[in-house]
């Protein structure tokens, strides 16, 4: 009986500090939330106002009137090209890494962890100047290249290790029935790791939707991506706090709803396997 | 039977082509570039400097500018005050919610939010919190007659508390989301043996519980100030690297030679030292996972 009520006291006590950890955490961000809901008066009052009348005027104003509805479809644009790339280019290699084992792969491992670990500063410099080259600045083409190299480390990682849990009794049934490695791999590979598929696409769709050194070393007023233009409303004149809250919103709300789809894989894709969820 | 054999390897080797294609173009190629730049003196404001061979030169720059070793300084600083915080955070709050049997998946998603948020967001959201007319923070200080400066972006150390504060709250939840798949992987046997030997429960934490779950913490730890070590975004719209330059971080400091001073050699060469330390970084990196897997 003595040993019960302690449980429920002890469960009593990590439900409060949970909560509480909680409610301070998500306060700041509750807040931005509700701010792009608010006229300019109910902002800025002191103190702060909990019940008011929404308004969509934030956003109106953002995306019809100051043109981030082209911010955010520069955005979709780059982070469905960039994901749609990564996946082609690093889906064979995360494949071969899983069925055939080589002599060289220790090196070419080595060779995507150390890409993984590149800050994008070091490489900023050297793509900007390549790229004004090639006249890629300003154009979707150079910051969908740039967004592609960077998740192919992680999209090769991530992959390997869904195609090493398919069972290769699989693979050799679909090479006896005729099937070459291409079609193996297209037709038996691919399918069987479905979830593994969407998950990896959304982590990379994330990356570079949330990514913003690259994208503003590379875009320009055409193609800048919604975090780019964010700092836009910042001005000598004052800053846009309403606005600023609604696009903040924007970039922030679909990520969060997509991260808990893929809540099981989140620790394998960020620890580049070390770790297994 | 030969010809087989070759044309497979063949086969393996043209898998493993595009990956590679794209990352020797996109990282490994500008990287000899920057090799190529740093040995020259190529500034905007000097026009014909991108034909001037310095040697080493800015090199030996690096380490006599007093802005890089500021910016080092800060940064180590940052990097070893958010990775510390968020081990011990991310610790006691994954004991926790690894006590509990209900609502576990939805706590632990809960938890999980900062990470998600952009950090660009992050670092507008506590400008926003911050701002001295009308900033939750300013209204609570006020409110409870807290002893804090009301403007703590305006002072050298408070600057950077609040920098360290804005990455904690992004990345604590990485930690404990690390630490819990460990705790969830970590078998009964041990446990059940310290029950009948009637160890206590601080002891079997001591002396079971963090043993285990080690290894985890120390892949945590480093890819954290790896992490921590790039911080960019934050700081960029939060700071601006000020007061005066009490919180530019290395990687400020490059982007501000870079794309506001326009010395490009100088630039190069900056990046360069920082590709080598998070090299070295990687390296250990990759030793642990490998001795892990083992």
């Amino acid at each position: 009986m003595n040993i019960n009520k302690k449980r429920v006291f002890k469960n009593i006590l990590a439900y409060t500090f949970i909560i509480l950890f909680l409610a301070i955490t998500l306060t700041p961000y509750f807040w931005l939330i509700v701010t792009s809901f608010k006229t300019r008066m109910d902002a800025f009052t002191i103190p702060p106002k909990l019940i008011f009348t929404p308004t969509f005027d934030n956003y109106r104003t953002a995306f019809l009137d100051k043109g981030f509805l082209s911010n955010f479809k520069n955005s979709l644009i780059v982070a469905i090209f960039s994901t749609f790339f990564s996946m082609v280019v690093g889906l064979p290699s995360a494949y071969a890494f899983s069925r055939f084992p080589m002599k060289g792969d220790h090196f070419l491992y080595f060779y995507l962890l150390a890409t993984r670990f590149t800050p994008v500063i070091v490489l900023a410099l050297p793509l900007y100047m390549i790229m004004s080259k090639f006249h890629l600045l300003n154009t979707f083409t150079g910051i969908i290249i740039a967004h592609t190299a960077f998740n192919l480390a992680f999209v090769v990682w991530m992959m390997k290790g869904f195609f090493d849990a398919v069972p290769a009794e699989i693979d050799d049934a679909s090479r006896v029935d005729g099937c070459s490695r291409l079609g193996t791999f297209l037709r038996m590979a691919i399918p069987l790791t479905i979830n593994g598929l969407a998950a990896t696409t959304i982590f990379c769709a994330i990356n570079s939707w949330n990514e913003f050194l690259m994208a503003l070393i590379l875009t320009g007023h055409f193609t800048a991506t919604l975090p780019v233009a964010i700092p836009g409303l910042l001005t000598p004149q004052g800053t846009f706090w309403g606005q600023i809250a609604a696009v903040g919103s924007v970039i922030t709300i679909p990520v969060l709803v997509l991260s808990i789809v893929v809540q099981k894989y989140m620790i394998k894709g960020m620890t580049f396997g070390a770790v297994k969820g | 039977m030969r010809k087989k054999i070759s044309n497979n390897e063949l086969m393996q080797k043209l898998f493993h082509l595009p990956t590679f294609l794209v990352l020797t173009a996109i990282t490994l190629f500008p990287i000899i570039y920057s090799i190529y730049i740093s040995f020259f003196g190529y500034t905007l404001s000097k026009p014909g400097s991108e034909k001037q061979f310095v040697g080493f030169q800015n090199f030996i720059n690096i380490f006599s500018d007093a802005g890089f070793w500021n910016s080092m300084l800060v940064t180590v600083k940052f990097v070893f005050g958010v990775t510390v915080v968020q081990v011990v955070f991310g610790l006691v709050i994954a004991l926790i919610l690894n006590s509990i049997v209900k609502g576990k998946k939805i706590l632990t998603s809960l938890v999980m939010v900062p990470m998600m948020v952009a950090p660009l967001i992050v670092g507008l959201m506590y400008s926003f919190i911050l701002n001295p007319q009308f900033g939750l923070y300013t209204f609570f200080i006020d409110y409870f007659n807290l002893p804090l400066t009301i403007s703590p972006l305006s002072s050298a150390t408070s600057a950077l508390i609040v920098m360290m504060i804005t990455d904690i709250w992004e990345w604590t939840p990485f930690m404990v989301l690390m630490i819990l798949a460990a705790l969830q992987s970590v078998p009964v046997s041990p446990y059940e043996a310290a029950m009948i030997d009637g160890a206590t429960e601080f002891q079997t934490l001591r002396y079971i519980t963090l043993p285990l779950i080690k290894p985890v913490i120390l892949v945590a730890t480093i890819l954290r100030a790896m992490e921590a070590f790039k911080e960019f975004d934050k700081p960029y719209i939060l700071t601006g690297g000020g007061p005066g330059a009490a919180t530019e971080v290395i990687d400020m400091f490059t982007y501000r030679e870079a794309f506001i001073n326009f010395n490009f050699s100088y630039a190069a060469a900056l990046s360069l030292v920082l590709f080598i330390l998070l090299l070295a970084g990687g390296i250990l990196y990759g030793r642990l996972i490998m001795e892990q897997e083992k």
